[in-house]
């Protein structure tokens, strides 16, 4: 009866001393893996032109309804190689599962899943994201 | 006269002192060592190695909202987290940390009052922490409180036995009451060597009268919601827990009277360090012991409790007293 006793209190009292496994979080980060699914970005070609074509592939895919994407059209072919861009991108962190399904469906690669995983903020309607957060800066 | 009040007003202050500062860092060490036994840290956020983190609960608890519940007895609801805490500063007052010193030609003596019933005092007033915890069980009109003080009323009943019946030995042995003198009775050799049984019986006991686990039935958190102090809020369940690490210092440091030699040095050759300090220690460590204990054992069931009580640890208490009388007697010059 009493081994059982002290060996368990053997193990505890050599796990004091083993150095413990706690990440001090705000301090330290972890290293996140590269194809984590984080905050969304919405990238941009090498004159600053954005990729996406209001194709509206990506809002009918997400399984959240996190998306809402709406076009408008860009004559003077400033902001668009083709001619079309989105007007209104917005994602809704409320709603996003970080399925990355968006990503997949994108068939020019104008969204992007980033590593950024500290999407935390402190009112429910910043997390309503728009294309001013969300588009690349180059 | 003056002078022996103004001495005594000093001591107090000092002695109160220090055991809050060991009682908001026994929180603090709680939660470290169940930390690291977990492969943890523990708190870290509040200064260096989260070493200022009881003074930010003790802030937290001071601000937070004091609710008392609407159909609760009054009177014992506020009357129960004040005996928590009382007994345990009462038995400080006998507890001989030192034997004497000199201070401008002086004896000033280390314990605040010599007197020569100071174990009869102790297990008296110890035994008032039953109070707390029944009526703070029944004074919030709530079931699990209740149940939480039901089940302490039984389990105190049952340790405090075992808890004076381990320390007879001890008295039979030196032949007095005062702590005092049971510390010097060790100067040679320590009593646990000599009432093994005893030292590991009153060890038992302490812990289950503080209610600690492996102990810890009434406020079992997974059965209980929080036990008897489930009702309690901000500085009324801060004292509650003072009271809970004021008790484990206070019967710590009896145990360290009793059986580890009180102030005196494992060994000559260490004694060169101060006994105050040696008897700290032993305190510390035995505090320690009773942390190691909580975050490796689980939790006893109800009937298991009191099996290990009446069926076991009294038989053996009961039989450590005839062999220690039957030693007593044969040393004397025998039948």
């Amino acid at each position: 009866m009493i081994g059982p006793l002290i060996k368990g209190l053997k193990i505890t009292f050599g796990h004091l001393f083993k150095p413990a496994i706690t990440v001090k979080y705000p301090y330290e980060k972890r290293e996140v893996a590269k194809r984590w699914r984080g905050r969304h970005l919405l990238r941009v070609d090498e004159q600053g032109r954005e990729l996406c074509c209001y194709c509206g592939l990506c809002e009918a895919v997400c399984p959240a309804n996190a998306i809402r994407i709406y076009g408008m059209e860009d004559p003077t072919f400033t902001r668009s190689d083709v001619g079309k861009i989105a007007e209104i991108y917005e994602i809704d962190y409320r709603r996003c599962i970080f399925c990355g399904f968006c990503a997949e469906a994108c068939p020019r690669g104008a969204i992007v899943l980033t590593t950024d995983y500290e999407l935390a903020e402190p009112e429910r309607e910043k997390l309503l994201q728009t294309k001013e957060v969300l588009l690349e800066k180059r | 006269m003056l002078v022996a009040i103004a001495i005594t007003v000093v001591k107090l202050l000092i002695y109160f002192g220090v055991l809050m500062t060991i009682v908001a860092y026994g929180t603090l060490a709680e939660r470290k060592v169940a930390g690291h036994i977990q492969d943890r840290l523990g708190p870290f956020h509040c200064g260096p190695h989260g070493l200022l983190q009881p003074l930010a609960d003790g802030i937290k608890l001071f601000f937070k909202e004091d609710i008392t519940a609407s159909k609760s007895d009054k009177v014992l609801y506020y009357l129960a987290p004040v005996i928590a805490v009382v007994p345990a500063i009462l038995v400080l007052g006998v507890i001989p940390i030192g034997d004497y010193i000199t201070i401008a030609g002086k004896k000033i003596s280390l314990s605040i009052a010599d007197i020569n019933v100071a174990l009869l005092y102790f297990l008296g007033v110890s035994s008032f922490g039953v109070y707390a915890i029944m009526l703070g069980g029944w004074a919030g009109n709530s079931k699990y409180p209740l149940l939480g003080g039901l089940r302490s009323a039984a389990q105190f009943l049952s340790y405090e036995l075992l808890l004076g019946l381990s320390v007879i030995g001890v008295v039979m042995l030196v032949g007095s009451f005062s702590l005092k003198e049971i510390v010097h009775y060790q100067k040679d050799m320590w009593l646990f060597i000599k009432q093994p049984v005893a030292f590991i019986i009153y060890m038992i006991a302490a812990i289950a009268e503080l209610n600690r686990a492996p102990f810890d039935l009434p406020e079992a958190e997974s059965e209980l919601v929080g036990g008897y102090h489930t009702e309690y809020s901000s500085m009324k369940f801060a004292m509650f827990f003072m009271g809970e690490y004021a008790n484990m210092v206070v019967s710590s440091a009896i145990a360290t009277c009793l059986f580890l030699g009180g102030w005196y040095a494992p060994s000559h050759y260490l004694s060169f360090i101060p006994g105050p300090i040696w008897f700290l220690l032993k305190v510390f460590a035995l505090f320690f012991f009773m942390l190691w204990i909580r975050w490796t054992y689980p939790r006893f069931r109800y009937d298991q409790l009191m099996g290990f009580c009446w069926k076991y640890l009294l038989p053996f208490s009961l039989i450590n007293i005839l062999g220690t009388g039957l030693v007593v007697i044969l040393r004397s010059g025998g039948l």
